[in-house]
C-alpha cells in the first residue's frame, strides 16, 4: 500500500519525537544520576573521615588511660605528658567526631561524651589523690574497677560507631552501585529505543523513497506510452486526411465522367438543333398543320431555352468539381520543407497587387520582424497571395486602400503573420463561415466560386499552422496566421 | 489515312458509352472512316488483343490502334498498357491513353510502359471535342506498323 505524504511526513515526526523523548529522557537521567553519584561520593568521604575521627578518638582515650597508669605507677610527672594531652584534645576530638558524624549516632555519642567525661573525672581524682601522696587512696580507687567498666562501656560505644559507620558505608556503596546499574539500564534502553526509532525511521523513509522511485518510473512511462500514442494518432490522423483527400478526388473525377457526357450531349443536341430549327424557320408559307406551331415555338423557344438552363448548371457544377479538385490535389501535393525568407514571398506577392493598389490610391506597409522558416514555400506564395488579393477585391470603394503586412515571433517556436486591410469587413455571424467551402459574405458584387479561405485554410493547415480572424463590418479585417517555426516538427508524419 | 493503312482497326476501351459515342462522333467529324471496335470493359478487349489463351497470336497481322480510358471497371487501363506492351505480338501496336486523369505520376507510369501518347480529356466539351478532332487528324497521317 503506498504510504502518503501526509502518513509519513506523520510517521517520520511521530518517530523523531519519541526518539528525541528517549534521547531526553536518557541525558536527564543521567544528569540527576551522576548528581546522585555525586552526593554518593561526598558522603562517602564524610563517613571515612568520620571513621578516622572515632578511631583516633579511642586511640586518645587509651593515650589517657596509658598515662594515668603509668603515673600511678611511677608517680613521675613525665608519664603523665600522654594524659595531659590527651584531656586538651579529647573534647575538640568528640565535636569533631560529631561534627562528622552529622548528627547520626547521636544517642550513643551523648552517651560516649558522659562516659569519658566521667573517665576524666575518675582518671583526675586519682591522679590528684597520688599527687596528694595519698597513692593507696587512689589505688583503691581504681580497683573499685569504676575507671575499668567506663573504659569498657566507652570501647563498646566507639566500637558499635565504628561498626555503624562501616555499615553506612556499605550501604553507601551498595547504593551506588544500584545506582550505576539504574544508569546503565536507562542508557541501555535509551540507546534501544533510539536504535528501534532510527531503523523505523530508515525503513520508512527508504520505503517512501523506493515508492517515490516506483512512482517516478511509472511517471515516465506513462510519458514515453503517452508521447507514442500522439506519434501514433498523429499518424492516424495523417492517415485518415490523406483518405479524405483521396475520397475527394475519387468521387469529383467520377463526378467529371457523366457530366462530361452531359454537356457533350449538350452540345450535340445544340448542333442537332441548328439545322432543324432553320429548316422551321424557312418554311414559307408556314404549313396549316396546327402541330407546326407547337413543333416551331418547340424548336425556336423551348428547346433552346431548356439547353441554356442545361448548359449553365453544368456549368456550375463544372466549376463547383474543379474546386473540389482543386483542394484535394493541393492537399494531395507532396509539401517540400525549406528555408523560406518571408519578406521574400510578402514582398513578391505584394508585387502582384502593386499596379491595383495603386489604381485604389492605397498604400502597402509591410513590417517583417522573422528571419527565414522552414516551410513550403509554394503553400505560403498561395496563402500570402490569396489574402492579398482578397483584400484588395473587397476593399471600400469610398476610402483609399490600406494593407499592412506583420510579421513576429512568438511563444513555442512560432510566427505570427497578420495581414491587416481597411476592406469592407466581414459580418460576426460570417467569421467561421467564410473559411468553408463554397460560402461567400456580403454583397455578392465580386466574382468568385467561395474557395479562397476554404483552400486558404487547408493550406495552412497542411503545413503545420492555424489562421483565425478578426473583423468589423465595415471597418476591415485582419487574418493572423500562426505558422510553426518549423514546420517538419509540427506535422510529424503528414509532411512525410 | 494513307491508303496501306486503310485496315487500320481503332480500338476503343472506354467503359462510359456516353464517352465512347463523343469521341466516336468527333472522330469520324475529323474524316477518319477506319473501323472503330469499342470495349468497355477490360476483359473483353485483351481477350480480343490477347486470344482467349493470352498468348497474343491471334493479333499476329492485325493493324490496330488502341484508344484506351485508365478508369475501367473491371481493371486499370494501365494493366491492360502493360500486357499489350509486354506481348510481342502486339507491343508495337500504338497506345493513345485517353483518360480523365491528369496525376503527373500516374503520365509518368504509362509512358514508362511504352504508351506513345497520353492525353487527358478536357471536361469543357468545346474543347474535347476539338481534342479529339485533332486525334482524329493526327490519325490520319499516322503510320501504323503490323503487328508481329
Amino acid at each position: 500500500m503506498p504510504i502518503s505524504r501526509s502518513a509519513f511526513l506523520r510517521s517520520t515526526l511521530m518517530l523523531m519525537t519519541v526518539g528525541l523523548g528517549a534521547l531526553a529522557v536518557v541525558v536527564a537521567t543521567t544528569i540527576w544520576l551522576v548528581g546522585r553519584t555525586q552526593d554518593y561520593f561526598e558522603t562517602v568521604v564524610q563517613l571515612r573521615q568520620a571513621r578516622g575521627s572515632i578511631v583516633e578518638l579511642r586511640s586518645q582515650l587509651q593515650d589517657a588511660e596509658t598515662g594515668q597508669r603509668g603515673f600511678l605507677l611511677t608517680r613521675q610527672e613525665s608519664y603523665l605528658a600522654p594524659y595531659v594531652r590527651a584531656k586538651e584534645v579529647l573534647p575538640v576530638q568528640i565535636e569533631i567526631v560529631r561534627q562528622r558524624l552529622g548528627g547520626r549516632d547521636a544517642p550513643e555519642l551523648g552517651q560516649l561524651t558522659d562516659i569519658i567525661g566521667r573517665k576524666l573525672a575518675e582518671m583526675d581524682r586519682t591522679i590528684e589523690l597520688t599527687r596528694a601522696g595519698r597513692p593507696d587512696e587512689a589505688l583503691a580507687v581504681v580497683e573499685t574497677d569504676t575507671g575499668k567498666q567506663l573504659m569498657d562501656q566507652a570501647r563498646a560505644l566507639l566500637a558499635s560507631l565504628v561498626t555503624n559507620t562501616e555499615t553506612r558505608l556499605n550501604q553507601q556503596v551498595e547504593d551506588q552501585n544500584a545506582n550505576a546499574q539504574a544508569l546503565w539500564w536507562v542508557v541501555v534502553l535509551g540507546a534501544g529505543i533510539i536504535l528501534v526509532v532510527t531503523g523505523l525511521g530508515v525503513w520508512a523513509i527508504g520505503n517512501y523513497t523506493r515508492e517515490l522511485a516506483a512512482a517516478r518510473r511509472e511517471v515516465e512511462e506513462l510519458n514515453l506510452g503517452l508521447e507514442q500514442r500522439v506519434q501514433e494518432r498523429t499518424v492516424d490522423l495523417a492517415r485518415a486526411n490523406e483518405e479524405i483527400q483521396r475520397f475527394a478526388y475519387i468521387v469529383t473525377h467520377d463526378l467529371r465522367a457523366p457530366l462530361v457526357n452531359i454537356m457533350g450531349f449538350t452540345s450535340e443536341l445544340e448542333t442537332s438543333l441548328t439545322p432543324l430549327r432553320s429548316y422551321i424557320e424557312k418554311l414559307d408559307p408556314p404549313p396549316a398543320d396546327p402541330d407546326f406551331a407547337e413543333a416551331k415555338l418547340a424548336a425556336t423557344e423551348d428547346l433552346p431555352e431548356a439547353l441554356s438552363f442545361i448548359r449553365s448548371s453544368t456549368r456550375k457544377m463544372d466549376g463547383l468539381i474543379n474546386a473540389i479538385l482543386k483542394l484535394s490535389r493541393e492537399g494531395r501535393r507532396v509539401l517540400k520543407p525549406e528555408s523560406v525568407d518571408l519578406k521574400g514571398v510578402v514582398e513578391a506577392s505584394s508585387n502582384a497587387i502593386i499596379h491595383q493598389v495603386a489604381a485604389a490610391e492605397g498604400e502597402m506597409t509591410l513590417d517583417m520582424k522573422t528571419g527565414p522558416i522552414i516551410s513550403d514555400r509554394m503553400a505560403l506564395e498561395q496563402i500570402i497571395g490569396n489574402l492579398l488579393d482578397n483584400a484588395v477585391k473587397y476593399r471600400r470603394k469610398d476610402v483609399p486602400l490600406r494593407i499592412a503586412v506583420r510579421t513576429r515571433r512568438t511563444e513555442k517556436q512560432r510566427v505570427l503573420i497578420e495581414i491587416e486591410d481597411n476592406g469592407r469587413g466581414i459580418a460576426n455571424q460570417d467569421h467561421e463561415r467564410v473559411f468553408e467551402l463554397f460560402r461567400r459574405s456580403g454583397t455578392q458584387d465580386q466574382s468568385g466560386e467561395g474557395i479562397g479561405l476554404a483552400h486558404v485554410r487547408t493550406l495552412v493547415r497542411t503545413i503545420g499552422g492555424e489562421i483565425t480572424l478578426a473583423s468589423q463590418l465595415g471597418k476591415g479585417t485582419t487574418f493572423s496566421i500562426s505558422l510553426p517555426q518549423d514546420m517538419r516538427k509540427a506535422t510529424g508524419s503528414i509532411a512525410a | 489515312m494513307s491508303t496501306e493503312a486503310i485496315s487500320v482497326t481503332i480500338l476503343m476501351i472506354e467503359d462510359d458509352e456516353g464517352h465512347a459515342r463523343l469521341i466516336e462522333r468527333n472522330i469520324r467529324r475529323a474524316g477518319v472512316s477506319n473501323p472503330i471496335m469499342p470495349f468497355t470493359n477490360g476483359t473483353a478487349a485483351l481477350e480480343f488483343l490477347l486470344g482467349a489463351d493470352g498468348s497474343g497470336r491471334d493479333s499476329a497481322g492485325r493493324h490496330l490502334l488502341i484508344l484506351l480510358d485508365l478508369n475501367l471497371p473491371d481493371m486499370t487501363g494501365i494493366e491492360i498498357l502493360e500486357k499489350v506492351k509486354n506481348n510481342p505480338h502486339t507491343r508495337r501496336t500504338p497506345v493513345v491513353v485517353l483518360t480523365t486523369t491528369d496525376d503527373s505520376r500516374e503520365i509518368q507510369r504509362c509512358y514508362d510502359l511504352g504508351a506513345n501518347v497520353y492525353i487527358t480529356k478536357p471536361v469543357n466539351y468545346e474543347s474535347f471535342a476539338h481534342a479529339i478532332r485533332q486525334l482524329g487528324l493526327f490519325f490520319s497521317v499516322m503510320q501504323v506498323p503490323e503487328t508481329a
